[in-house]
């Protein structure tokens, strides 16, 4: 029953956004502190390059904008299938507790574990990704009733309470703490994509294989909960526990983009609402679309902030922020 | 034996009693309309039949089942319920939100076989509204609207079809419209209907069975001839009433009423 012009229009726009990251990807590539000629990018790839080209590329480039791109796939994913739960345009993975639940948990972890160097790196994003699943168990039984179930506008309500309460934390843990370790936090927090290499690429990979899937073939049932809650149990929806299953999934897709890029904010978004603004309100349409325009967003706040400000360059957070806190009082404006 | 019957039902919203142990026999293929003033619990007590909301204590029984324990998706193939309010279905056509009444029949991935499509079109068909298949349902008058929500009850394809105050924000000859193809569903097609009704007189002309509940309780639940009468319309709705045969259906009609005066505890 959809309109075969609306098909063929998200057909049209996937392949368009495609090449969109593709360009962008090969910019991203040649765009750095070290830069590669824009000519000499195919024969690297192609195994044809100096020591020097294929280090920046292999070890530096590639794996960044790789991580970028799947990250803010699953952000932009997770905040499709949160909006569409919560029934609630300005939703996003922030709201249930993800980043701020990372971040106290990787302030703590950074500051009172003493690790050996090596072995540090890897558990980071194991510590945020705990930290985030806690939170928002934390959050759902704070949400849940026993008699009215789980209702999206308290899950919202609850998690924006705990995102204050979790961000006031990070203030006493961080005041105490040494000048350069409290960078590396606020780096952190700021988003500034920190897990560059390609073990971090491993732990982001699977959950994205298995998860979006997951989410596509459920994508029906998103529509169907998009409904009243009375329309929606009444054709034999169980109301309860698809929301519950979509919850899962969003809050692991965002604790594993999270735990490895930082605390972004705004793609998840951003991203479903551009992608339901182009193609509509069908699941089964703009979530593709959501996931590569979340990409995009993602590689493109990454490439600008890295390029911005030599040689550290601006957080890809802070770029997304930037963009993305006047899209949301945009939205608030519209409603 | 019906299939649908309720057995000392109870609800509470937080911890007010709204329906209070109430036994009622829904009789199968005909259409029954249940009475009652403003907060009587009559469309609290629906909605627990339904299984939209959840009921402390009783038991609704379909098919010899508890409905509380029965699949949610295999209920919603012997009953489909359309609610008092729906929002709008923002950017849905006409034709998809229909489709959404298949649900219980399809696989996950939401593939319409061409029986559904069958169903739908004819769904669309009976209730009017083929011309608006490929439409927003947003842009649709409040009476077209409410035609395309049957529409998607009906292509649920159930043999029950509760409905909540379905002539609510309809003008009368679409009132009308809608009761009637409520009434050809049951004579044709032998679909028990269940609904809320407000107007007395369309419970009387359209239903085989009313049942008139106060408080949480039922008054009376019987023919209409037996429902539609002075005293227990003093009890349920505290009004004198004035009752007369309707000369066109020969029903009983509410000719006049007034504020019942005096001791309306009676």
């Amino acid at each position: 029953m959809i309109l075969p012009a609306t098909r063929k229009k998200q057909r049209l726009l996937a392949g368009c956004l495609t090449v969109l990251i593709l360009l962008l990807t090969t910019v991203a590539m040649g765009l750095g502190y070290a830069s590669i000629e824009w000519n000499r990018i195919i024969p690297t790839l192609l195994g044809q390059g100096t020591f020097k080209e294929e280090f920046v590329l292999f070890s530096i480039r590639l794996p960044r904008i790789i991580i970028t791109l799947l990250a803010g796939a699953a952000l932009a994913l997770s905040g499709a299938i949160l909006q569409g739960i919560t029934r609630n345009d300005l939703a996003d993975p922030g709201i249930i507790g993800i980043n701020s639940g990372a971040g106290v948990a990787i302030a703590i972890f950074f500051l009172f574990f003493p690790i050996e160097a090596g072995s540090f790196s890897f558990f980071l994003p194991l510590a945020g990704f705990a930290g985030a699943i806690v939170t928002s168990v934390l959050i759902y039984l704070f949400a849940y009733s026993r008699k009215s179930g789980l209702q999206p506008m308290r899950l919202v309500l609850v998690g924006i309470g705990f995102s204050m309460a979790l961000s006031g934390i990070m203030v006493v843990i961080t005041s105490s703490a040494k000048r350069e370790k409290v960078d590396f936090i606020s780096r952190w927090i700021a988003g500034n994509i920190w897990g560059t290499d390609w073990p971090y690429i491993w732990a982001l990979l699977p959950w994205l294989l298995i998860l979006i899937p997951f989410a596509l073939y459920k994508t029906y049932r998103l529509d169907l909960l998009g409904l009243n809650e009375s329309i929606s149990t009444g054709v034999g929806v169980s109301v309860e526990r698809e929301r519950l299953i979509l919850l899962l999934i969003a809050v692991a897709l965002a604790a594993s983009a999270v735990s490895v890029t930082g605390g972004i904010a705004f793609i998840g978004l951003m991203a479903p609402h551009i992608a339901k603004s182009l193609v509509g309100p069908r699941h089964r349409l703009n979530l593709p679309i959501a996931i590569l325009i979340g990409s995009f967003l993602l590689l493109l706040a990454d490439t600008l902030g890295r390029n911005i400000l030599e040689p550290d360059g601006i957080p890809a957070g802070i770029i997304v922020s930037l963009i993305g806190a006047p899209y949301f009082c945009y939205l608030l404006l519209k409603k | 034996m019906v299939r649908l019957y309720t057995e000392d039902l109870q609800i509470s919203y937080d911890d007010r009693l709204i329906v209070k142990g109430l036994s009622v026999q829904i009789p199968d293929q005909k259409v029954t309309a249940i009475i009652g003033a403003n907060g009587c619990g009559k469309s609290t007590f629906l909605k627990a039949v339904t299984r939209l909301i959840p009921h402390q204590a009783g038991k609704v029984v379909l098919d010899g089942g508890n409905i509380a324990k029965q699949n949610t998706k295999k209920l919603a193939q012997k009953m489909a319920i359309l609610p008092q309010t729906q929002e709008a279905a923002s950017g849905l056509t006409v034709g998809e939100l229909v489709s959404y009444g298949r649900f219980p029949y399809q696989n996950a991935m939401g593939r319409l076989t061409t029986h559904d499509t069958e169903v739908i079109d004819w769904a669309l068909e009976v209730t009017n509204t083929s011309e608006y298949k490929y439409r927003q349902v947003d842009a649709l008058s409040g009476g077209q609207r409410q035609r395309v929500w049957i529409a998607m009850a009906l292509a649920q394809e159930t043999d029950i079809i509760f409905l909540d105050e379905p002539t609510t924000y309809l003008d009368m000859a679409h009132q009308l419209e809608v009761l009637e193809l409520l009434q050809k569903l049951n004579i044709e097609q032998q679909r028990t209907i269940v609904m809320v009704l407000h107007d007395l007189n369309q419970a009387a002309r359209f239903a085989d069975f009313i049942v008139a509940m106060k408080d949480g309780e039922i008054i009376r639940a019987g023919i209409c001839e037996e429902v539609i009468q002075p005293d227990i319309l003093r009890q349920v709705f505290r009004i004198d009433a004035e009752i007369g045969i309707d000369p066109r259906t020969g029903k009983p009609l509410c000719i006049t009423y007034d504020l019942h005066k005096g001791d309306n505890r009676k």
